[in-house]
């Protein structure tokens, strides 16, 4: 069996503020059966204390069931967001999807 | 509405980029003046349907930005019109200072180092 296979991979897109914090809430769900979760916020080109409220929220479901979790964030603004709430050590962001995959491979 | 805030941020960003605010500057002070919008939206208005929250922003001719955040909600003190979460530790890491004046309404001043204006006085 492929192991991507058991990546689950939650996509969102645009500019997630509180006027979305309903849908990205209903998102952030830790699928079924995944053994590691590929967080794909390429197509986000803004996000707020809202998104990363939520996003720890969801980390921290996910930290419970010793799923690890990856976020692709290409736009500077995420991760500029992310270390300006000094969160760094929190996620790990990566700019390319083949990096975050690789680490989630190897594991925790 | 929450739905105001996307058009407000893009408004803003349209007038940081007509002031050849760097791209990088740009980026930051969208997100740290989003927070405070987004606070402003949440927070003054939430017993009543409909208000206003206005945005002005002056560039100085040294090259700092003044945006100020006012809404004319409930009267609440400083502490109770706290952002709630990150908000105010990533606004505090763009800024270069951040103040809050509850005397009629709330106004939430914050002056950045944008190198805007290339030497004239500027507003919005």
């Amino acid at each position: 069996m492929n192991s991507h296979s058991t990546i689950g991979v939650i996509a969102l897109q645009g500019e997630l503020d509180v006027a979305r914090k309903t849908e990205i809430h209903a998102s952030l769900v830790v699928p079924e059966g995944a053994r590691a979760i590929l967080l794909d916020l390429g197509s986000v080109t803004y996000a707020d204390s809202t998104a990363l409220t939520e996003l720890l929220r969801f980390k921290s479901t996910a930290d419970s069931k010793n799923v690890p979790v990856a976020i692709v964030a290409t736009h500077p603004q995420f991760v500029r967001l992310v270390q300006f709430a000094g969160l760094n050590e929190t996620f790990k962001v990566f700019d390319r999807r083949g990096d975050a995959l690789s680490y989630l491979g190897e594991g925790k | 509405m929450p739905e105001s805030l996307a058009p407000m941020r893009h408004a803003f960003t349209a007038f940081l980029v007509a002031l050849d605010v760097p791209p990088h500057k740009r980026v930051d002070i969208l997100t740290a003046v989003g927070e405070t919008l987004s606070n402003a939206v949440e927070h003054a208005y939430r017993d009543v349907a409909i208000g206003t929250v206005a945005l002005s922003a002056l560039c100085a001719s040294d090259g700092m930005l003044t945006v100020d955040v006012i809404d004319h909600g409930s009267f609440l003190t400083p502490q109770q019109r706290l952002f709630r979460g990150f908000g105010l530790r990533i606004v505090r890491s763009v800024a270069e200072s951040v103040d809050v004046n509850t005397d009629a309404g709330t106004t939430v001043r914050m002056i950045f180092n944008a190198e805007c204006g290339r030497g004239k006085d500027l507003a919005v």
